[in-house]
């Protein structure tokens, strides 16, 4: 064998260089420019081909097989540094316990619902699915629909009890949601049944627990031969499903011009178990709503034939339910715009 | 109102009932019960005492030394009562008894004198707050030694009947109505009152009843040789636990009638009557009485008033006048047991601010038979207090009530009709346990097979029961309603209707809360500073809803935009700070709103039913067929009177607002960069754009309003908009809204330096905007 060309010995050093470097390539990102340096198109190895002219014609052959050797040799070498180092990427990524979950969350823009809208929109959700038409009704509205039309004539002393927002025009804010029952009357005949929530106004000075403006939800089933029974269970489904629990209810004597008979509906207190408690001021029953078998007179204001239709009504407080839902201290809070509390659901 | 259960069980045998557990189902029955409070007990190791002699105390002036009579032994106690005096009945409470109050009674000294026991008050007893003496047994016949709760009557449980749960029950206004229930309820006879009288033949005194409308009976009867003392010690600590002070025996027996018949009753000093004559009648505009409270009263034309031949002397049915008021010297009274109009004693009552036991009474449409019933009540308790008295004259009766008795209502259903309306069978609730329950509650009951033709109860029939349902009721609440099965109604399985805009209402909401902004629900109310910091004056912008009687200054109006009051909220949002983060300058909130605002144009919606408003008269009279008296004259008022609402669209208001830097007193001259009303503006955009998609709907355009800032925007929107304002139109070329950065002269009033862009656009224009249907490849 005779001695090696001057271009094997510099080919074969070079080989023992890159194998170095890359074995010395610490990041993916260096390895990267160490490839782009080594491999790449203006890269060092392919600029050897352009010593061809310069290789004696006999070695040219060998030349050319040498330097695709060393482009392979290395290119080798950087996959496996590649792997390797990825390999120890991977590693520390899956040993990394440095995040501290207590630290504060990155702020993210979200937005709140109402809390009454969120209670009203679950309420609305159990009724639909109950066959309930949903709807929505005045809140100015004329005499007739909040008081004659619900038996409560001129001098009835229910007028003063729920003390009237009156307006110049003659027609007041509507005191409750009954006012919305003769309309559905005359806009789905019979047999119907409907839940109507909303804005209530009352014209009384406010406190902790009272409120000039609330809101509540009025219910109404207008069918033949409705019966104190159907009231029960209707009543417990529909308030164990609002109340996400299976609730004990009853039914004791309430005087309300638009239902006869009228009740005032208990539930067993929650907190106690009935066995009496701060909460139910030892009683053991917490009252929640006014109900009853429609009055005739109201079945007659709206167009029905007492002898042929009945119905049952209740009115639910939106608001008192929102406050026991999520133990809201000041009836005042909901309607205060307060970010700092609605931020909280 | 409080019920005594000891008084009670005078009318009704309660042997062997617990009052304590008994009121829970009272409640169910009958009414709602506050509180069940115990009254008199612990009290078994006092005992009747007589004082027999009365020494000074050596070494004070106040105290004295009584020797009281136990009965069989004597004690000699230190007693400081400044009506201590010989011959008076008291309580001695022996050393080492421990009183309710706690006190435990000494066997020791007082300022060095031996004081085995003690003479005591009500206070010291627990059974009042009265401190002033020692409690004076008059009228206990009981030996001297004999434990105070055999001699008198202690050991009674009150029931605080909630008062608003029997305003539609005159009856229950007194004991009897009361224990009536009871009886009921225990199945047992309500002892009638006994009512027989030795009266005399002449008229009281001449009376004339000028205002029957207002007085439909008048009852009195003049009494001689009266004395006026306290009343028996039963009578005054049976008032006291009921909420009523003692008087003297005349007035205390006219608080006791009125609260065991419900009917209140007034004594006058005859001498005081001038003239000799009563006449009832209706005030003269200008009159004035004062009352027994002191207090000069200006009367009015339509309250009713007892005169004597001179005018006044009492407000009817609410207060005597101090004039002719019973004193210590009176020795001759005449009686009025009367029936009043409910709703002219309320009005009075109302206008003068005096709610008076009586009126509270009257005022709930009492039964006028209960008139006569009262004042033999009170007449026999007089005797029965002073053997002396005499009732010198006939019980007179006058008013329209005697004139023409009133025919007896009757309700004629069926059994079958009152079952199904409770939802029982007739195995459950048979015939003649509704017969029963009916006739003991006093309803006479005629029974031809189903038929039923029941007769009302005077004493019910004033306003409370009326029509087969109020049957319904009476069975329900004394079958209990605990016992009605529950059952499922069986309705038509139908898809629920829900409108249009409801649905489009909730879209909005979660897309807007999803969008990063906060709902809000606030007052239907404008608050007048804020539109003024606002520069929304009326004169410049359209006109409001006004009320008549406002809650305060601030609330005069009905909001007709919903963004003043949300703008309010997003400043305060922007000092208080929001969801965790501190106020600081850049904070940055969403806000929006979706309620009614209203404007005083005349809706299509009348407030009536369709047929009142469009009928002919055929309609109009078959739908008022079967209606009756009040409800058929309110139904034809409110026809006669019909009146357009105002409308009340449903708004979308949104507002995104930015603090700006600075803020100090006097450095409130901040304006923005444009950059910061640029973003805040996009944001809205941004919000719109997001909102379309979701909604499935044609975007909305921003149209520019014109080059020139208007303060004052003729078509009722607010009068903040700057060059930055644009309309909002839809693909059809409807304007439905509006997007505005503050006007700056409207920005530099607020109370923080800070930008705001805000929106308002109407609901059912949005809901008109046409699905998005153009998608591209």
């Amino acid at each position: 064998m005779s001695e090696l060309p001057d271009w094997q010995i510099e080919i074969d050093a070079g080989a023992g260089r890159w194998q170095a470097e890359v074995n010395a390539a610490e990041s993916l990102e260096a390895l990267r420019s160490l490839e782009v340096q080594a491999l790449g198109k203006q890269g060092e190895i392919p600029a050897l081909m352009k010593r061809i002219p310069q290789i004696l014609p006999q070695d040219r052959k060998g030349f050319g097989q040498a330097v695709n050797a060393l482009q392979a040799t290395v290119a080798a070498a950087i996959e496996v540094r590649r792997q390797a180092l990825v390999e120890t990427l991977i590693a520390a990524e899956l040993n990394d316990t440095s995040f501290d979950p207590t630290q504060a969350a990155l702020p993210l823009r979200v937005g709140h619902p109402h809390p009454l809208s969120t209670v009203q929109a679950d309420i609305e959700a159990i009724f639909t699915s109950m066959g309930f038409h949903v709807l929505d009704y005045p809140e100015i509205e004329s005499e007739f629909d909040n008081f004659e039309a619900l038996n409560i004539p001129g001098w009835h002393p229910a007028r003063e009890m729920q003390d009237t927002f009156w307006l110049e025009s003659g027609h007041l804010l509507r005191t409750h949601t009954s006012s919305g029952q003769v309309r559905a009357m005359h806009e789905f005949k019979a047999p119907f049944r409907a839940i109507f929530p909303g804005k209530v106004f009352r014209y009384e000075s406010t406190d902790a627990s009272h409120e000039h403006t609330f809101h509540q939800v009025e219910g109404l089933m207008i069918d033949r031969k409705v019966t104190v029974g159907h009231l029960l269970d209707s009543m417990r489904t529909l308030l164990s499903a609002i109340l996400q629990r299976e609730v004990e209810i009853r039914l004791r004597p309430g005087y309300f011009p638009f239902v006869e008979p009228g009740f005032e509906l208990d539930i067993r207190c929650q907190v106690c178990a009935g066995a009496g408690c701060s909460a139910c001021k030892r009683r053991g029953w917490l009252e929640l709503l006014p109900c009853g078998l429609v009055h005739p007179n109201v079945l007659r204001a709206g167009g029905l034939d007492p002898d042929e239709w009945q119905g049952w009504a209740f009115g639910l407080g939106l608001s008192r339910l929102v406050m026991m839902r999520y133990g809201v201290p000041d009836v005042r809070l909901l309607m205060g715009g307060d970010l700092r509390f609605l931020s909280q659901f | 109102m409080l019920v005594s259960w000891r008084w009670l069980s005078q009318f009704v045998d309660t042997q062997g009932v617990d009052p304590l557990q008994f009121a829970e189902k009272f409640t169910t029955t009958v009414a709602e019960i506050d509180d069940v409070v115990q009254w008199g007990f612990g009290l078994r190791d006092v005992l009747v005492a007589d004082v027999l002699a009365m020494a000074p105390h050596p070494n004070a002036d106040k105290l004295r030394l009584a020797t009281v009579d136990l009965g069989g032994r004597t004690v000699q106690v230190v007693c400081g009562a400044p009506d201590l005096r010989v011959g008076l009945r008291v309580p001695f409470v022996p050393p080492g008894v421990t009183l309710p109050s706690g006190i435990t009674v000494r066997d020791g000294e007082v300022r060095g004198v031996a004081s085995p026991g003690m003479l005591a008050s009500e206070k010291d007893l627990g059974l009042s707050d009265e401190n002033a003496g020692l409690l004076s047994l008059d009228g206990c016949t009981a030996p001297a030694g004999t434990p105070l709760h055999l001699a008198i009557e202690l050991e009674d449980v009150l029931y605080d009947v909630d008062n608003k749960a029997i305003t539609h029950r005159p009856d229950l206004w007194g004991l009897y109505g009361v224990a009536r229930e009871v009886a009921a309820m225990l199945d047992k006879p309500l002892r009638p009152f006994d009512l027989e009288l030795k009266l005399g033949t002449a008229m009281p005194l001449a009376i004339r009843v000028d205002a029957p409308e207002a007085c439909p009976r008048y009852t009195c009867a003049r009494l001689t040789n009266v004395a006026v003392a306290p009343a028996p010690v039963n009578a005054r600590l049976l008032l006291r636990r009921l909420g009523t002070r003692p008087i003297s025996n005349l007035v205390d027996a006219t608080n006791l009638v009125m609260l065991e018949t419900g009917n209140p009753l007034h004594a006058f000093d005859a001498r005081s009557l001038r003239g000799n004559a009563i006449t009832v009648r209706r005030a003269h505009a200008h009159e004035t009485l004062t009352t027994l409270d002191g207090q000069l009263r200006q009367l009015q034309a339509h309250d009713c008033v007892i005169c004597d031949a001179e005018g006044p002397i009492a407000l009817a049915g609410i207060m005597g006048g101090a004039d002719s008021e019973i004193r210590p010297d009176t020795t001759e009274v005449v009686l009025e047991a009367a029936n009043f109009d409910a709703p002219t004693i309320r009005r009075t009552a109302m206008r003068l601010g005096m709610r008076s036991e009586s009126s509270a009474r009257f005022e709930k449409a009492l039964d006028p038979v209960m008139a006569e019933v009262a004042a033999r009540r009170f007449l026999k308790l007089c005797q029965a207090w002073q053997p002396q008295a005499q009732i010198v004259s006939q019980l007179a009766d006058m008013g329209p009530f005697t004139a023409e008795a009133k025919p007896l209502s009757i309700i004629r259903t069926t059994g079958t009709y009152l079952r199904e309306r409770l939802g029982v069978t007739v195995a459950e609730l048979s015939d003649a346990w509704l017969d029963a329950c009916l006739t003991q509650l006093e309803f006479a009951v005629a029974r031809s097979g189903d038929a039923l033709a029941v007769t009302i109860p005077s004493f019910r029939a004033t306003k409370d029961i009326k029509i087969a349902e109020d049957l319904v009721e009476e069975l329900g609440r004394h079958y209990g309603y605990d016992n009605i099965r529950s059952e499922a109604p069986k309705v038509a399985a139908r898809p629920p209707h829900t409108p249009p805009l409801k649905l489009l209402e909730r879209q909005v909401r979660n897309t807007l809360v999803h969008a990063g902004l906060t709902e809000q629900v606030l007052y239907g109310f404008d608050d007048e500073d804020t539109r003024k910091r606002l520069l929304l004056s009326e004169p410049d912008g359209a006109p409001r809803v006004a009320v008549r009687n406002p809650i305060s200054s601030q609330h005069t109006h009905m909001r007709r935009n919903l963004l003043p009051n949300l703008l309010a909220v997003a400043e305060k949002g922007l000092v208080q700070g929001d969801d965790g983060q501190p106020a600081r300058k850049g904070l940055n909130i969403g806000v929006f709103e979706i309620g009614r605002v209203f404007v005083p144009e005349k809706s299509d919606d009348p407030g009536l039913p369709p047929v009142l408003v469009n009928g002919t008269e055929a309609e109009v009279a078959a739908y008022t067929a079967g209606m009756e008296g009040e409800m058929l004259r309110g139904v034809l008022d409110a026809r006669a009177g019909t009146k357009p609402l105002p409308l009340q669209p449903i708004r979308l208001g949104l507002v995104f607002a930015e603090r700006l830097g600075g803020g100090a007193e006097g450095s409130k001259l901040v304006f923005p960069a444009p950059e910061v009303t640029h973003r805040l503006l996009q944001q809205m955009i941004a919000a719109l754009s997001h909102l379309m998609k979701w909604l499935g709907r044609d975007a909305l355009t921003l149209q520019a309003t014109g080059p020139e800032a208007s303060l004052g925007a003729p078509d009722g929107q607010p009068s903040w908009r700057s060059k930055l304002g644009f309309d909002l139109v839809t693909s059809t070329g409807e304007t439905i809204g509006f997007v505005a950065a503050l006007h700056p002269r409207v920005r530099i009033e607020l109370d923080q330096p800070a930008q705001a862009v805000v929106a308002e656009l109407d609901l059912r224009a949005l809901e008109r905007v046409p699905l998005f249907k153009r998608v591209n490849p």
